[in-house]
């Protein structure tokens, strides 16, 4: 069962905005996020976005700051939601010592997580969903996806279910690293590829 | 081919919450009344306990003319009217308070003299800016001894509060004084209730039972209330929801004075030269009929009241019926009960078996009972705790970020929580503006071809701060009774169509902003009254029906006393 | 013209139901299939089990379901239709699931009766389904794996699935909320419309059932966890033959 945030807390965030700060209010170092099947600034495959499959996609990272216990990723779209962004999938609990992230996290709670992520929980998107769902941007338009993971200086084991704000607001002051992808996608015309 | 009917005293134009009543001292005082009525008789067999049929299909199922009169509803001037999908009241004798909640209120003090007392205690700037409200006619004093009547008419069961100035804390302590007490006790609580008002009165406000047209113990040979559940939008089995078609309208067709026509439907009001109403025009199936009658009283639904009157033209009112001041459709407001507060519980509140008239009321925050001084808007809500569930609702609910809502770990979380959230229900102070107002559609037609009305509305400043004030006190509420997570609603914007539907005929001694004069008759066309929510100027925090009935009996017992005057 | 003063006359609610059930049935399907398919309102107690025409109406409610011809819908619409109620409330340790409680028989007589103009919709919607799960998941929708399913459902369900070529009229989320909303009503409504066999959407909620009179006791018994569940459809009560 997820557990409320206190209401003072989210006042807290309020006056703070979503620019996530770390310890004693110093900038975390940034670190590489790179992926086998994206590039930043390019396409990425159907199968990640309702036009395929819809499976998350797979994530690694590099250079992680010394002391980094945990990780948090977010992928998010800037150019949709009201207000933005638009969140298409949040994660989190990722142990520290986690290369990456597989293809496919599992969508359904009842399924469980690969054992290299083994704790690792997922928050609610933009749909209410605690899953990925990927790129569905107006028929014509290219949307910019962030994938922003975040290094955390301590292991929070956090409820799941925690939307942005609230996931933002509870690793507020433990991030000691952040690193982002951005690759693109436009939705492609299903009939042009059928299997 | 039109058939001519005979003449009679008095056709009154929809057998439901208003015509219903007034029917009884009309045929009680000698005159000779035709009921004309769009549905027809419904009774206990009709009432099963079915949410499919009461709530997810257009139940009843016979008579559909409201439904085909489905006004077209728009927030401003500026933007598209759009049919809206579904309308809420319905056609039968007893109208929809066969299926309503029953809530019966009074108005408080405060709703009659909205502007006397704001100017007195804030200063004649706090009336919002564009808002046409006035004060009613008359104060709270004057249409008691009609409440009066009516509650124990009809059947109300309550706990006062105020009885000639006495103040009992189990009751509402702001309501104002009554002549003597309910003629029923109130309806029971649950555990939850119990609760509710233990956490209401640990955060100093005063919780009480509310008033419902609803039997709590027998009255008039009718047994008290069965607690099914299934009271939301059906009909009573026992018959212990004091509608009108148990209530008055047999007891006046007892008279031998009043004849009910059913599945009659009335397309217009016909005019003399003289400017005096003649009678009205009806249809059954595909035949025509006119009703001649010395006085007419319309009491159908405010749209319906609205679009009778405007499409009655004729020499004498060439833009509608009562309408050559141009106040016809003005003033309309429809009352702002959304902006609601959901909240989600770690225990069950054993709900499955109550109704939405049976709960606690918390009064603290409504008309002027709390200093607006530092506030930004005037007025305030009733806040509502009711027990109102049955399964397929209840599957429905949502899942405040727990589950997806399909699939095993939805079926979990259901099995857990189908019992555990509660919705309120708030009602507050709406007032009539300048550019809100109904008027005839352009271009949408019901099925004999006469345009629909137009709803043109939308909640102002005012209503929105309200409405946010109020989330915040519920919250407080819900959180002090455990709750462990709380949802809001909008603040809403478009009024929409609602059951809860004000002005278009306003009351009031300027013929220049009012329709109807104090007593419900038209300024214009002396023989001609309506009856309804349509002619009151301001909402309060209640459902109107109560007051709408007092109205009635008032209208009605007037029609008696000055019949010479009005009908000849 | 006038039935006043005098109440009504009796028509009954089931009378009403029958003649335009039959009156949809005959519109819609051929007379030899309307004859093998008939929808036959209620007329006794559901409370044996199977042997009521709650359960006997349609053959095999309570065994696995086969697919075939529905009044209003083809073998393959009804196929696919239960794939997918099936995954909206899977049969699993908390008891029987939307297919076991005849929700697919709920749908089929609404069809007939109250949501007729909904036909074209379903028929579009189910095609559209069909369409989307080739494209998108390498299959028709019945041979995926329940997580494909489940995944082209959610999908579905958020709009997503609203793209050229698919197929869907209006958003693949409306036809979404429309299914689960009748499914929704075939497993926890009243058993008289064809759903809810057993109870099973009842049980699920623990709701106490259907009673025309709730006394003191009986609501001080519900909040002590004390008060048996009443079985019976509203219908079962005799006063609204």
């Amino acid at each position: 069962m997820k557990v409320s945030l206190p209401v003072a807390m989210g006042a807290a965030l309020l006056l703070t905005g979503s620019a996530v700060t770390g310890l004693r209010g110093q900038a975390p170092m940034t670190f590489i996020v790179e992926s086998p099947t994206m590039t930043t600034g390019r396409f990425m495959p159907r199968d990640y976005s309702p036009d395929g499959r819809n499976l998350s996609p797979p994530l690694t990272w590099s250079g992680l700051p010394a002391g980094t216990r945990q990780l948090a990723v977010i992928s998010q779209d800037y150019g949709a939601g009201r207000p933005p962004p638009w969140v298409h999938w949040i994660i989190y609990n990722i142990p520290g010592d986690a290369g990456g992230l597989p293809e496919g996290i599992p969508f359904d709670p009842d399924h469980p997580m690969p054992p290299e992520i083994a704790g690792a929980v997922q928050g609610n998107n933009g749909w209410g969903l605690p899953a990925y769902r990927g790129p569905a941007p107006p028929l014509g338009s290219v949307h910019h996806y962030h994938f922003a993971v975040f290094a955390l200086d301590e292991e929070l084991d956090l409820p799941p279910g925690l939307d942005r704000r609230e996931l933002l607001l509870a690793i507020e002051g433990h991030v000691i690293g952040q690193g982002d992808m951005v690759p693109l996608y436009e939705r492609q015309p299903m009939n042009q590829f059928p299997r | 081919m039109t058939t001519q009917l005979r003449g009679t005293d008095v056709v009154i134009v929809g057998m439901g919450a208003a015509g219903g009543v007034a029917a009884l001292p009309l045929a009680e005082a000698g005159l000779s009344v035709v009921g004309l009525e769009a549905g027809t008789w419904l009774d206990q067999r009709d009432f099963a306990p079915d949410e499919i049929r009461n709530n997810y299909r257009d139940w009843p199922m016979l008579v559909k003319k409201a439904e085909q009169e489905r006004p077209t509803s728009r927030a401003t001037s500026a933007t598209r009217a759009n049919q809206i999908g579904g309308h809420p009241m319905m056609n039968a004798v007893g109208g929809t308070t066969l299926h309503y909640w029953a809530q019966s209120w009074r108005l408080n003090p405060w709703d009659f003299q909205v502007v006397t007392e704001t100017t007195a205690r804030y200063g004649a700037s706090r009336i919002p800016y564009g808002s046409t409200v006035e004060d009613w006619p008359f104060g709270y004093d004057e249409l008691e001894p009609y409440y009066d009547r009516v509650e124990r008419e009809v059947g109300i069961s309550g706990q006062a509060g105020n009885v000639r100035g006495r103040i009992n804390s189990r009751g509402n302590r702001f309501e104002g004084p009554r002549e003597r007490d309910f003629p029923m006790p109130p309806l029971r609580w649950t555990a939850f209730h119990d609760r509710m008002a233990e956490a209401a009165r640990s955060l100093g406000w005063s919780p009480f039972p509310g008033p419902a047209a609803i039997n709590s113990e027998a009255y008039q040979n009718r047994p008290g209330c069965g607690y099914h559940g299934f009271c939301n939008k059906g009909g009573c089995p026992i018959n212990a929801k004091n509608a009108t078609h148990i209530t008055t309208i047999p007891r006046a067709v007892d008279t031998g004075n009043l004849t009910v026509i059913t599945r009659a439907h009335v397309t217009t009001l016909e005019v003399g030269s003289d400017g005096r109403v003649t009678g009205v025009n009806y249809v059954v199936g595909s035949n025509e009929y006119f009703q001649p009658a010395q006085v007419v009283l319309v009491a159908s639904y405010t749209y319906e009241n609205v679009r009778m009157l405007l499409l009655s033209k004729s020499r004498a009112y060439p833009d509608g019926l009562s309408n050559n001041h141009g106040q016809v459709g003005r003033h309309y407001f429809s009352h702002h009960q959304g902006a609601g507060v959901g909240a989600f519980f770690p225990y069950d509140l054993n709900s499955w078996y109550g109704l939405p008239a049976q709960g606690v009321a918390v009064d603290d925050w409504a008309d002027d009972n709390f200093d607006h001084a530092d506030l930004g808007f005037i007025g305030g809500g009733n806040l509502w705790i009711m027990s109102d569930r049955r399964p397929i609702s209840a599957a429905n609910m949502g899942t405040y970020g727990q589950s997806r809502n399909w699939g095993s770990a939805w079926k979990r979380f259901i099995h857990e929580n189908s019992d555990r959230t509660h919705g309120s229900y708030i009602q507050k102070t709406t007032l009539p503006y300048e550019d809100n107002y109904l008027d005839l559609d352009p271009t949408v037609t019901d099925p004999l071809g006469l345009p629909v009305i137009r709803i043109t509305g939308q909640f102002k400043d005012n209503e929105r701060a309200i409405a946010g004030f109020m989330q915040d006190k519920m919250e407080d509420w819900y959180r002090e009774a455990g709750a462990i997570e709380i949802n809001r609603g909008g603040l809403g914007n478009t009024m929409g169509a609602s059951t809860h539907a004000y002005g278009g005929t306003r009351m009031g001694d300027d013929p220049e902003t009012n329709v109807v004069d104090r007593w419900g008759f038209s300024h214009e066309a002396p023989n001609l009254g309506v009856l309804g929510a349509s002619v009151m100027g301001t909402s309060g925090a209640r459902n109107p029906t109560l007051t709408s009935q007092a109205l009635a009996w008032r209208t009605a017992a007037h029609l008696v006393e000055s019949w010479r005057d009005i009908a000849e | 013209m006038t039935d006043s003063n005098g109440r009504r006359p009796a028509i009954s609610r089931r009378d009403l139901l029958r003649t335009a059930g039959a009156a949809g049935a005959a519109a819609l399907v051929p007379g030899a299939v309307a004859a093998a398919t008939e929808v036959t309102p209620a007329t006794a107690s559901p409370e044996v089990a199977g042997q009521g025409p709650v359960g006997s109406a349609l053959p095999a409610e309570t065994a696995p379901f086969v697919a075939r011809a529905l009044t209003n819908l083809t073998a393959r619409e009804a196929e696919i239709l239960s794939a997918m109620v099936d995954r909206l409330i899977p049969s699993d340790e908390m008891g029987p699931g939307a297919l076991d409680a005849g929700v697919l028989r709920y749908i089929d007589r609404a069809l007939s009766e109250a949501e007729s103009d909904a036909a074209d919709a379903y028929r579009a919607g189910l095609a559209a389904l069909d369409t989307y799960s080739r494209y998108t998941r390498g299959g028709p929708f019945i041979d995926l794996s329940t997580v494909d399913q489940d995944s082209v459902l959610i999908d579905v369900q958020i709009g997503a699935a609203t793209g050229a070529g698919v197929g869907f009229v209006g958003g693949s989320g409306s036809f979404f909320n429309m299914v689960k909303s009748h499914t929704w009503q075939g497993m926890f409504g009243d058993p008289e419309y064809g759903g809810n066999v057993n109870f099973a959407g009842w049980d699920l909620l623990d709701y106490p059932g259907v009673r025309l009179g709730v006394s003191p006791q009986d609501q001080r018994d519900l909040e002590a966890g004390q008060l048996e569940p009443v079985r019976r459809s509203a219908y079962d009560y005799g006063m609204f033959e």
